[in-house]
């Protein structure tokens, strides 16, 4: 790859396999799902570049990424919709470029658009799907019933498809991906265009059906991963960007943040006291504040601070020292939104870097 | 040809749900019906009528009456084969079934066809209509049906090829006519040409010649040739560009 982008992009790659080395949990577990140097290229245009990833028998993978970032290129690869310009997927042990057919039959893919013909009802379209995943005639009546009833749609069994609305579409759609019963599912942005409650109960659903398959799932939306996912890849630019677990994910910050409630010692001022914390403290910032009598003290550590815990510790230390009472002392976690900012957004800033060095 | 019977089951199912079949059956009778009619006041006005230029003959393939339709109707009886799936995304959710292109592209085509036979099938009555009135051969009559079913696979077959072409079904409607309509006019090179290759050329492809053969009861393999190979490329080239996608 490096020879494609020039070597000026070394830098940036060695940066992103660093990243990619995360200790894995899911080393033991059966991969199902093993995607290597994924790439698809429009012309000049990489769609998707080099991505690799794999995902573990019964796990529950985010698929992040802002949009645009090449989620639903990757996914419709994996579904086999799209060819591949280079590279290799491999699901539950099936090649998709020789093994094309085994490889679909073990999954259950539903589009971002969730399309469907409007002109059947929504019984006539699960039968059909079914027959047309090789659902066995005897099996099929009870399969199709099966998946109305996992997807809530059984009440709903005679209407017409393009007079249900988008919630209930949606429905559809994961029932079909659902009728065949395949280990595997692969749902591309799921809760698109849902209202909140319709989002809710989709990820309900989906959270039940992580208990019986595999499922692989896009979003740009954060707070869809931790309600539903194990585990999260962050996909930007086309590239992968970030692996690992939610706790993974977030222990990556670069930056962290700690919260103290402080009884003021005799006789000391606010000023004084950031300029103490300052001087004798590896702190990037310091926010003092009064509330109700006591003093609200927030610090940013520096980026060299390897050991958060470590410093926090430092610091209560010293102020006990000084006379402080220290009311509460709180490691401030990086919400996912930093981590996932901060993962899409460093890419984009190595990038206009490498570009700048380059030119 | 894997997914071909529940694919071609619901091509049918689509094609008669919206009333696009129906309306395509219904314009074809009428027209068919006035020719008919028009055809026996003809033929009553005539003190005698020879064996190999009666009705039968005039109607499969004797006035234009036979082809105007044909080359307007079946291209719209393909025109939503995939372009619509396309347009609506359905194309994806298709291809993603554990499904053969071979099978799909043939489904397609094989629901036309299925329709285009549906849609003859009501003129056996105009048959019966001529045997009470005389002698009927009914091999003769059995040719016909055998001509206009061969000019009714290519012509769905090419239909199919260029509703794989674009996204939208009117646009298919007028590549397909522009097709068919094609070919008639480098027939008509037949009557207008002197002899010569060219003229040969434009008799080989030439749908009134196909027709005036096999309304007389001759077989000419070299016409079955014509048709099925007419059938069988353009369906090969449907079954590459829809693998091509996967690539786009």
């Amino acid at each position: 790859m490096a020879m494609l982008l020039g070597i000026p992009r070394k830098c940036l790659e060695s940066k992103l396999l660093r990243r990619l080395a995360l200790p894995v949990a899911w080393a033991s577990v059966a991969v199902v799902i093993e995607v290597s140097h994924l790439t698809k290229a429009y012309g000049a245009f990489y769609a998707v570049n080099d991505v690799s990833f794999q995902v573990g028998k019964g796990e529950v993978v985010g698929f992040l990424g802002p949009n645009g970032a090449g989620k639903s290129t990757t996914l419709r690869i994996l579904a086999g919709f799209l060819g591949m310009t280079s590279g290799k997927v491999v699901i539950a042990g099936h090649d998709i470029a020789e093994d094309s057919f085994e490889a679909r039959r073990q999954l259950g893919y539903m589009p971002e658009a969730v399309p469907l013909y409007g002109e059947m009802r929504v019984i006539e379209y699960l039968k059909f799907r079914a027959e047309l995943k090789g659902v066995p005639r005897r099996e099929r009546r009870a399969r199709v019933e099966q998946a109305m009833a996992e997807a809530r749609v059984d009440d709903l069994a005679e209407t017409l498809i393009h007079k249900l609305s988008k919630g209930y579409k949606q429905r559809v759609g994961l029932a079909d991906a659902l009728v065949a019963r395949p280990p595997i599912l692969i749902l591309d942005e799921p809760t698109a265009g849902l209202d909140p409650n319709q989002i809710r109960e989709v990820r309900e659903l989906i959270r039940g059906l992580g208990e019986r398959h595999t499922i692989l799932l896009s979003t740009h939306i954060l707070p869809e991963v931790e309600a539903t996912c194990g585990r999260a890849v962050v996909i930007a630019r086309g590239k992968v960007v970030g692996e690992g677990t939610l706790e993974e994910l977030r222990s990556r910050r670069r930056s962290s943040r700690a919260r103290l409630l402080l009884r003021p010692a005799e006789g000391a001022e606010i000023g004084t006291l950031r300029t103490w914390i300052e001087k004798n403290f590896s702190v990037r910032s310091v926010n003092v504040s009064e509330q109700e009598g006591l003093w609200g003290c927030e610090v940013q550590w520096e980026k060299k601070v390897e050991d958060p815990g470590a410093a926090l510790e430092e610091l209560v230390r010293g102020l006990v020292g000084a006379g402080y009472g220290v009311r509460e002392a709180t490691p401030a976690k990086a919400t996912l939104d930093e981590v996932f900012a901060q993962l899409t957004d460093d890419t984009a800033k190595l990038e206009d870097g490498v570009e700048g060095g380059a030119g | 040809m894997r997914g071909f019977w529940p694919v071609y089951k619901r091509e049918l199912f689509a094609m008669f749900v919206t009333p696009l079949a129906w309306v395509i059956i219904v314009v074809f009778l009428v027209i068919q019906g006035l020719h008919f009619s028009l055809l026996l006041g003809h033929f009553a006005r005539q003190p005698d009528v020879v064996a190999d230029h009666g009705p039968v003959q005039a109607f499969f393939g004797g006035t234009i009456f036979l082809y105007l339709p044909l080359l307007i109707l079946c291209p719209g009886l393909t025109m939503r084969a995939f372009a619509e799936e396309r347009r609506s995304g359905t194309i994806e959710t298709l291809m993603t079934a554990p499904v053969s292109t071979t099978g799909l592209v043939l489904a397609k085509w094989l629901a036309a066809v299925t329709t285009y036979v549906a849609m003859w099938a009501p003129t056996v009555l105009y048959m019966a209509v001529i045997r009470k009135t005389g002698d009927l051969d009914w091999n003769v009559v059995g040719t016909g049906y055998l001509g206009v079913f061969g000019v009714g696979c290519s012509y769905l077959a090419l239909g199919t090829l260029m509703s794989a072409m674009t996204r939208s079904q009117l646009m298919a409607l007028v590549l397909g006519m522009l097709v068919t309509v094609g070919l008639f006019v480098i027939g008509i090179g037949e009557m207008v040409l002197d002899d010569g290759w060219a003229r040969d050329f434009c008799s080989y492809v030439s749908v009134w010649s196909q027709m005036d053969d096999f309304s007389k009861g001759i077989v000419d393999l070299r016409r079955i040739a014509f048709d099925t190979t007419m059938t069988a490329l353009p369906l090969f080239a449907t079954v590459r560009i829809v693998d091509a996608w996967r690539w786009g």
